[in-house]
């Protein structure tokens, strides 16, 4: 039966984990996600699970993709410095289809930045942080319920698409603390194990192969370099490369809208806010306030793959509004997508934009 | 038993020609069709292996086979009407 | 049953150079592993990047070949998850000094049960020859191409002054002693790290006055000195010959274990 409780985002994120079956935690302190992990210390022992802190955020991501092999759902929470350390790992686990989640309790940037201030600096590096090409999932929530919520579901969709998903949350949405309702349980889909017989990286229909977990004597080689399907490392052929990594990106990319998860509010009308995480607290305050002046507003909360249809059903828009809490990166990519003009609200320094910035800002296009 | 050398493994390192204890193998003369110059082996039937694995159930020295960098050394048993040599002691 | 049963048969023969010691130690960490009687569905082989990193490609168990240095930390969230699983790291020395060293003496310090085999031939031979944490000093290679000006890590002093539960170190031209030292390191819980010493004829060899494979094994047979001579001239107050390497079983204890099965 459904519970109230008075928690914080982090604690939301790690309970939300603990729900959806997450049994292995290897991660390192670092402001503002620590409590995540530290809460992870207290309650995994207590489901027969594993927490281990590692002695660097590198070691982190590597303990929780060998986690990940053995069958375990894995998962890492770091924050900007951390997840820049985490990059060639990240690019590991796309390229070897390895389910995990990684949470990013995003903070002021560049460098050691606003340990204790919120941002959403990283969303363009958690698409394209390692080199080469590859296609991740980000989930952003606004709330501390859908700190919960998305962290649940960061688990189904990462062993659906055996890819590292993001929880791109930020310092305000990860500090505060607020009224959460949780549900009695939470939906676990399993990863798809691979047939006897087949080739460990032979994809199904859906682009996504078997899972080969290790210890049931799959015998699967893993590896980083380029691999045929057997697995085994064939790094000098050019269209097998080729076809493994459109195979990665294609996974995700033509699955975009069974993952877009956005609320649309207003469709028709004319100056339309686009918002994740964070801002979207102080959108929904100004269409709270202004309930009559028919702003749009698009609320996403799976940046990646950016739902970019989603955009389109905004059929009378004139102009969009995204407030930020970085210079424009989210905005860049709806610019790419929309002839309509776009127009970023870059807010730095760590604060949520006021209401009255955003009306100004209204006010100014209307 | 005799000892074989895989010559589609064989790189022609010549360690085996180094380290074996009772000197079974010598440096070869001719590549072969690879290229490679396969160690040549001077009365092989000397090798303990080949000799006493039966007797006692385990390989016996062995030491050629783990140095082998190319697993390309092993011991097989000789086909039937194959001419065995034999090692006689006094 | 050999250790033969545990190759995959359809990759051979693989891609090292022609009398590369890293062979010669594969054979001899697989025939430890068959002697201690796992089954290939609950052996784990893990590996970083380099030419020794490639083997667990040849080995049929489950295996993870991972990034440059990080083969230690797959391997530790592999055995946490699941300490069922036997784990055996297959590293080299740049990836485990160099680029891993972090992480080596962590796993060190933790203790976690896991055995690790270097294949230290004290040089980067797969990117083309470069020095690594262990090329002696004064010996050539492509970015030290005046001679090496820095003096090297003692690998196993290392591992000892971590906390590994097991050190031991053999070279390539010992195989049944480093079979036997790899098998001890596979029954002692917690950690242990065996150090082989081998021939890197291509990369080494070449810039270093080896001409031929047998000479440069030659050199590591005629510079190990066994521990207990070593112990027996250091009580005598004997000087030790320089550029010996000391080979044997360096440390045996038995500190608290993570991540063995109660």
């Amino acid at each position: 039966m459904t519970r109230t409780e008075f928690w914080q985002g982090n604690t939301a994120c790690a309970e939300g984990a603990l729900a959806a079956g997450c049994r292995f935690f290897g991660g390192y302190p670092i402001t503002p996600s620590t409590e995540i992990a530290e809460h992870m210390a207290v309650k995994l022992p207590k489901k027969g699970g594993v927490f281990i802190q590692m002695e660097d955020e590198i070691a982190s991501m590597a303990s929780i993709i060998g986690a990940s092999w053995t069958g375990a759902r894995a998962m890492t929470a770091t924050s900007g410095p951390g997840f820049s350390l985490m990059m060639e790992n990240i690019g590991y686990a796309a390229m070897t289809e390895t389910p995990c989640v990684v949470v990013n309790i995003q903070r002021g940037g560049p460098s050691t930045g606003q340990p204790t201030m919120g941002a959403q600096g990283d969303m363009m590096q958690c698409r394209f942080g390692s080199h080469g090409d590859y296609s991740v999932i980000a989930l952003c929530p606004a709330s501390v319920q859908e700190m919960y919520e998305l962290t649940a579901r960061a688990f189904n969709l990462a062993d659906k698409y055996r890819v590292p998903v993001f929880l791109m949350a930020d310092e305000v949405v990860g500090h505060m603390r607020e009224k959460i309702i949780i549900p009695d349980s939470v939906e676990q889909v399993p990863r798809k194990a691979l047939v006897k017989g087949t080739l460990p990286f032979k994809a199904d229909s859906d682009g996504i192969p078997g899972f080969p977990q290790f210890g049931k004597g799959y015998g699967v080689h893993v590896t980083g370099l380029t691999h045929d399907e057997r697995g085994y490392p064939c790094a000098t052929n050019p269209k097998l490369h080729e076809m493994l990594v459109m195979r990665l990106v294609d996974k995700i990319e033509s699955a975009r809208h069974e993952i877009a998860d956005f609320d649309i509010i207003n469709p028709d009308a004319e100056l339309v806010f686009i918002a994740y995480g964070a801002p979207v607290r102080t959108v929904q305050q100004v269409m709270h306030d202004h309930p009559h002046d028919n702003i749009g507003f698009l609320r996403i909360r799976t940046v990646w793959p950016f739902p970019e249809f989603a955009l389109g059903e905004f059929k009378n828009a004139r102009h969009f509004l995204v407030p930020e809490m970085n210079l424009g990166q989210i905005a860049r990519e709806i610019e790419r997508h929309m002839k309509v003009p776009v127009t970023s609200l870059p807010k730095l320094g760590g604060e949520l934009h006021t209401p009255a910035e955003l009306l100004a800002a209204l006010e100014a296009y209307r | 038993m005799k000892l074989v050398i895989d010559e589609t493994r064989c790189k022609g390192c010549n360690l085996c020609t180094k380290v074996c204890p009772y000197k079974i193998f010598k440096e070869g003369k001719k590549a072969n069709r690879k290229g490679i110059i396969v160690p040549e082996l001077d009365r092989p039937e000397r090798c303990p292996n080949c000799r006493l694995m039966h007797l006692y159930g385990r390989t016996i020295c062995g030491v050629c086979q783990l140095t082998c960098p190319d697993q390309a050394i092993h011991w097989v048993e000789e086909q039937p009407y194959e001419p065995k040599k034999v090692a006689i002691e006094y | 049953m050999s250790f033969e049963d545990w190759y995959r048969q359809d990759r051979l023969p693989h891609i090292y150079c022609a009398g590369c010691g890293n062979g010669t130690v594969v054979n001899c960490t697989l025939a430890a592993v068959e002697q201690v009687a796992w089954k290939k569905e609950d052996t784990v082989f893990v590996s970083g990047i380099g030419c020794s990193s490639r083997a667990p490609g040849y080995i049929v168990t489950d295996s993870l070949h991972t990034t440059h240095g990080r083969a230690i930390a797959f391997a530790t969230g592999v055995k946490m998850a699941n300490p069922d699983l036997h784990v055996v790291v297959i590293t080299g020395d740049g990836d485990l000094a160099a680029i891993g060293g972090n992480h080596f003496i962590h796993a060190c310090r933790r203790n976690i049960d896991l055995t690790v085999v270097c294949m230290n031939n004290q040089i980067y031979g797969m990117t083309g020859g470069q020095g690594s944490p262990t090329t002696p000093l004064g010996c050539l290679s492509t970015t030290t191409p005046y001679g090496c000006a820095e003096s090297p890590f003692d690998l196993c002093d290392l591992a000892i002054a971590a906390g590994a539960n097991y050190v031991s170190r053999w070279t390539s031209y010992h195989v049944k002693e480093l079979e036997k030292a790899v098998l001890a390191g596979l029954q002692t819980p917690g950690f242990s790290f065996i150090e082989a010493l081998v021939q890197c004829p291509t990369a080494f060899g070449r810039r270093n006055k080896f001409k031929v494979v047998a000479d440069q094994v030659e050199y590591l047979r005629a510079h190990s000195m066994l521990k207990a001579k070593h112990d027996r001239l250091l009580e005598q107050g004997e000087p030790v010959p320089k550029d010996m390497f000391i080979v044997g079983e360096l440390m045996r204890r038995n500190r608290p274990a993570l991540g063995v099965k109660p």
